[in-house]
């Protein structure tokens, strides 16, 4: 019995050894925006993507379109499956079905793929939880020559014709760490909730939030980033415990995702922290009306989700159509005007949004 | 865990008690060890608001570790259990923002789940399918269900008269209150009751128990039934933390309330352990998460450090036994 | 002694060992097999071709690998919650030992299998030499393993693998994937193993009653510990596979792969509380849930309709087969 201790003790002092210098984010290279300023336009790129092999001309005629997003049953991609039910509606021609995994589980993505495949659609949309493990199946689609398109979250370029991007990765950093310094000013420390660090999107984003900070925010202090799944109580409970270990000293909460951003501010508000600590995150503007309505948060960044669904069955769409075809600058998606390619074959949705106060109630997502 | 058990004065009422209470002990030793070490490196650990959040954070999960204590005592188990929570978490939150009283929301999950749960009694006592077999069937029914009936659309706008987890009883987290209560209860009558008593019997020596006139599927249904009502307790728990409610599955909730229950000295093998252990191991573990951001141990590392925190409580409580084994 | 536990409290029959309610199990799920198969084919002409039943093949390996081994292990009376964990592990040392430590592809696959057998072996040695429940030892060691694999990783993927790695994942030999060929090796292996060998007569004996095996002979605690260490082995074998058809790896590979291993070979008929169940019966199990999954996908049913008709054949199946087997032998 003491000798199990003994290991259990020693485990502990091996793992402290190795937490001083971790943020949280991956080890792909970043690239931090200019601290003021607009964006310099991305370099132009040539067209990277892959095509499908000789895809029926299906111009004009109606397509079966089905949605795999990284799980089902979650308010965002609720939110997405309605947008590209929305524009699959107003396209007239589009015959478009959400269809996925009920946890956001890499294999069972790449499974609900592979039998779309087999029963034969004409495009497939998706939000790959991982960027490397979908592309095979992805590949595979495209040789059977099923027209691919991604939103959300990326897989290679090659294994798709379009990626349809929410916001860039240096441009929601910049949007998250402006917005906390602004409001704990330039020496204030802060803490990170985030999902898991296995989540692409989210390790990309802490990691561009590091090199931002260190460009940009140099005096703020990283206090430390916290694991919580998708799962509200647990991103609370994190919360909670950051507030309670910390006291005085946190200044500032960032939520990486749409559940860890409203549990934030829920442990702010009732630890009773409301205008002492400062909630900056990603999530939709309904779960945070009530924190946004008592002042507690001030600003959520974020895309419309919405927009983004739809904006992926228009790209799909104009790719069957044949409107869109490698090396164009720009396509256009509906009441969302026209869109720019950038980075080989991404288009961009826009720069992120920033709710507040004044103008959260217009949005019902 | 031994200067709990070994000091001279007292000792044969001490050794008796350790006897009778030998994990709920190591695990009660575990808690202290870890309270005071982590209160030494950064004495915020041991504040107000820092106790309270880690009483309170697991309440549900003591709560449903309860019942399915008393299921693992009669020598079955429930994988189940966390996908019925949510279910009956989103019952709860919908029947709230539709208007019911708040008394008809809270217990109308207690209700669903003990019906539910019957079913899988009676599934397990007269149809003998073994438990696991009926509760992973079950599992991936009330997982698909729940997604089917609301497409993982959150609830919000929550009455405030329904956040039962909000409210304070005496100063306390009503959580916590309502954990301790029904622990003190559920142990009492488990001890004490023919009833209670009658669980141990169907999960020590099944035979024995029916020739002594147990009426062991009958008991069955109702240990079922009853872990169903605990589970609706911790869902309206759950369910009122926050002001909206995700209407998912909670992630490995199920192992949680499993690893609470044996850890906490409820043996697998069925016939013995306490609820009070559970409720201990549930609170060792809240202590534990929130521990390990105290003491900075990267998060990478949390889980490593949870399951070898399980392994040495559970091999200490194997050398203990042995020990006494050896001693008898 | 087993997860469900109180054997006594079941009727003989669960726990007697009869050939002939063996056959029936088998039969009525072969039927059911049969069932199914054809229902799915006739609701989608694409379910029943060569292409997609090789495919199917190739996206069960993995779980096919954990469910051989899975059922020598229920059939010990115990149960193996760790090998989604391992499987995780084995990933991410397979990528440590190619790309951190610079080793060979070929030695660091081997190295990463031998990684899983050794999680296995302690797997056993805390069940054999410290009598605990295997339940609770693989829990605890579910964590532990899942819990290294992140802390070991960082939880930093793996990419970049040679072209001739993929061969194993996502090639074909002779036109079949090539891992449906050595999951059917496997399958053959094991099913001679049980049946045929002193190791499989032992595995059953000490399902049906450890203190006998034990006194008549049986080497209990040496077979537990190889059976453990081979399920380790399995599931770091299914990884070495599983990173080769997604060209990466993740530390949460494999998370939930324990209880679809075990759904297969419960659905085959190997009884939880120990002593009875075959190999074949476990294929087909394995075999009616990938076509459940497939065929139903393919006949427009949404994965939550799915999952939910999975669950009930599960419960029905062994309810079925149970009445069967009761009227037989009442």
């Amino acid at each position: 019995m003491r000798r199990a201790w003994m290991i259990v003790l020693m485990g502990l002092v091996a793992m402290q050894a190795r937490a001083a210098t971790w943020t949280g984010g991956d080890d792909l290279p970043t690239s931090p925006l200019p601290c003021t300023g607009a964006a310099p336009a991305p370099a132009a790129k040539p067209y990277d993507g892959g095509q499908p092999t000789k895809p029926p001309n299906l111009k004009g005629k109606k397509i079966s379109v089905v949605d795999v997003p990284k799980l089902i049953g979650i308010g965002y991609f609720n939110a997405t499956s309605k947008g590209i039910a929305d524009g699959a509606k107003e396209l007239g021609n589009v015959d478009a079905k959400t269809d996925g995994p009920t946890k956001a589980n890499i294999d069972e993505q790449i499974t609900f793929i592979d039998n779309y495949i087999t029963q034969g659609v004409n495009g497939i949309l998706f939000a790959a939880n991982d960027p490397v493990a979908i592309s095979p199946v992805l590949k595979k689609a495209l040789s059977k020559g099923i027209h691919v398109v991604g939103y959300d979250a990326n897989s290679e370029p090659g294994a798709r014709e379009w990626f349809v991007n929410q916001a860039q990765f240096n441009g929601i950093a910049k949007s998250l760490m402006d917005n906390m310094a602004k409001e704990i000013g330039e020496d204030g420390a802060f803490a990170i909730v985030t999902s898991t660090f296995t989540t692409p999107n989210q390790a990309r984003w802490i990691a561009e939030m590091a090199a931002y900070a260190a460009k940009c925010h140099p005096k703020m202090k990283w206090l430390e980033t916290v694991e919580a799944q998708e799962d509200n109580v647990l991103s609370f409970n994190g919360a909670t415990t950051l507030i309670n270990k910390y006291g005085d000293q946190l200044k500032g909460l960032f939520g990486m995702t749409s559940v860890a951003t409203p549990a934030g501010a829920e442990a702010i508000t009732q630890a009773k922290k409301c205008g002492k600590i400062a909630e900056v995150g990603l999530a939709t503007p309904n779960a945070m009306k009530p924190y946004v309505a008592t002042g507690c948060v001030k600003s959520v960044v974020l895309w419309n989700p919405v927009d983004l669904g739809y904006a992926a069955v228009y790209v799909l769409r104009a790719a069957v159509d044949g409107t869109l075809k490698p090396g164009d600058k720009s396509v256009k998606a509906g009441k969302l005007g026209t869109l720019t390619v950038v980075n080989g074959s991404e288009i961009l949705l826009g720069p992120p949004y920033v709710f507040t106060k004044e103008n959260i109630n217009n949005f019902d997502f | 865990m031994e200067a709990i058990a070994a000091p001279p004065l007292g000792a044969r009422r001490l050794r008796r008690l350790a006897a009778a209470y030998g994990q709920e002990l190591v695990v009660l030793g575990a808690l202290v060890v870890l309270m005071v070490g982590v209160g030494l490196y950064n004495p915020r650990f041991l504040s107000d608001t820092s106790l309270t959040s880690v009483f309170s954070g697991n309440a549900y999960i003591a709560v449903a570790a309860i019942g399915m204590s008393m299921v693992i005592i009669t020598g079955n188990i429930d994988v189940s259990v966390g996908a019925l929570i949510g279910v009956l978490g989103t019952i709860a939150g919908t029947l709230a923002v539709n208007g019911a009283p708040t008394w008809v929301s809270w217990g109308t999950p207690l209700l669903v789940g003990m019906a539910v749960n019957a079913v899988i009694g009676l599934l397990v006592a007269y149809a003998r399918i073994p438990a696991i077999v009926v509760t992973l069937g079950m599992l991936s029914i009330l997982r698909g269900g729940l997604i089917s009936a609301t497409g993982g659309k959150w609830i919000s706008g929550l009455p405030s008269a329904f956040r039962l987890a909000q409210e304070r009883f005496f100063g306390v987290p009503s959580g916590v209150f309502i954990a301790a209560i029904l622990t003190v209860i559920a142990a009492l009558w488990m001890r004490y009751s023919s009833t209670g008593r009658a669980i141990y019997a169907v999960g020590g020596n099944a035979e024995a128990a029916r020739a002594a006139g147990v009426r062991t599927q009958g008991m069955l249904v109702l240990v079922f039934a009853l872990h169903g009502f605990f589970a609706g307790i911790a869902a309206v728990l759950f369910a009122t933390q926050l002001q909206v409610i995700q209407s998912t599955v909670p992630p490995n909730l199920e192992m949680s309330i499993i690893t609470a229950s044996v850890i906490g000295g409820v043996s697998i093998l069925g016939g013995t352990g306490t609820v009070i252990g559970s409720t201990l191991a549930a609170l060792l573990f809240s202590a534990i998460a929130s521990a390990l951001i105290f003491v900075n141990i990267s998060a990478y590392w949390l889980r490593a450090v949870l399951g070898l925190l399980i392994l040495g409580t559970v091999l200490a409580d194997m050398a203990r036994r042995r020990r006494k084994g050896r001693i008898q | 002694m087993s997860v469900a536990g109180s054997a006594e409290g079941r009727p003989a029959a669960g726990r007697r060992l009869s050939p002939r309610s063996l056959l029936r199990h088998e039969s009525v799920l072969l039927v059911l097999v049969v069932i199914t198969l054809a229902m799915l084919a006739h609701q989608s002409d694409r379910f029943f071709t060569t292409d997609n039943l090789l495919n199917q093949g190739r996206l069960m390996a993995e779980v096919g690998f954990a469910s051989l081994t899975m059922t020598f292990v229920i059939i010990t009376g115990g149960i193996d919650l760790s090998v989604g964990s391992i499987l995780g592990l084995g990933a991410i040392m397979l990528g440590v030992f190619w790309k951190n430590v610079g080793l060979p592809l070929p030695v660091a696959m081997v190295l990463a299998v031998a990684v899983g057998g050794v999680c296995g072996l302690v797997n056993g040695l805390i069940i054999t030499r410290f009598r605990v429940p295997p339940l609770i030892a693989t829990l605890a060691t579910l964590s532990l393993y899942r819990g290294l694999a992140e802390g070991i990783s960082e939880s930093r993927s793996v990419r970049g693998y040679p072209e001739w790695f993929f061969r194993l994942g996502q090639g074909d030999v002779f036109g079949v994937p090539t891992q449906v060929w050595i999951l059917v090796l496997a399958a053959i292996f094991g099913a001679l193993v049980l049946s045929r060998t002193t190791f499989g007569r032992a595995t059953y004996a000490l399902g049906a009653n450890e203190t006998a095996a034990r006194f008549s002979g049986v080497a209990v605690d040496r077979t537990k510990l190889l059976i453990y260490t081979a399920s380790g082995l399995a599931a770091s074998l299914a990884s070495v596979i599983f990173v080769s058809r997604v060209s990466t790896t993740r530390s949460d590979m494999g998370t939930g792969l324990e209880l679809d291993a075990i759904t297969a070979v419960v659905l085959g008929g190997t009884s939880i509380f120990g002593g009875r169940g075959t190999i074949a019966g476990t294929v087909l199990g394995l075999v009616l849930i990938q076509a459940l999954r497939n065929g139903l996908a393919l006949s427009g049913v949404k994965g939550d309709g799915t999952i939910m008709v999975i669950g009930a054949v599960l419960i029905l199946a062994i309810l079925v087969s149970n009445m069967l087997g009761r009227d037989g032998d009442g």
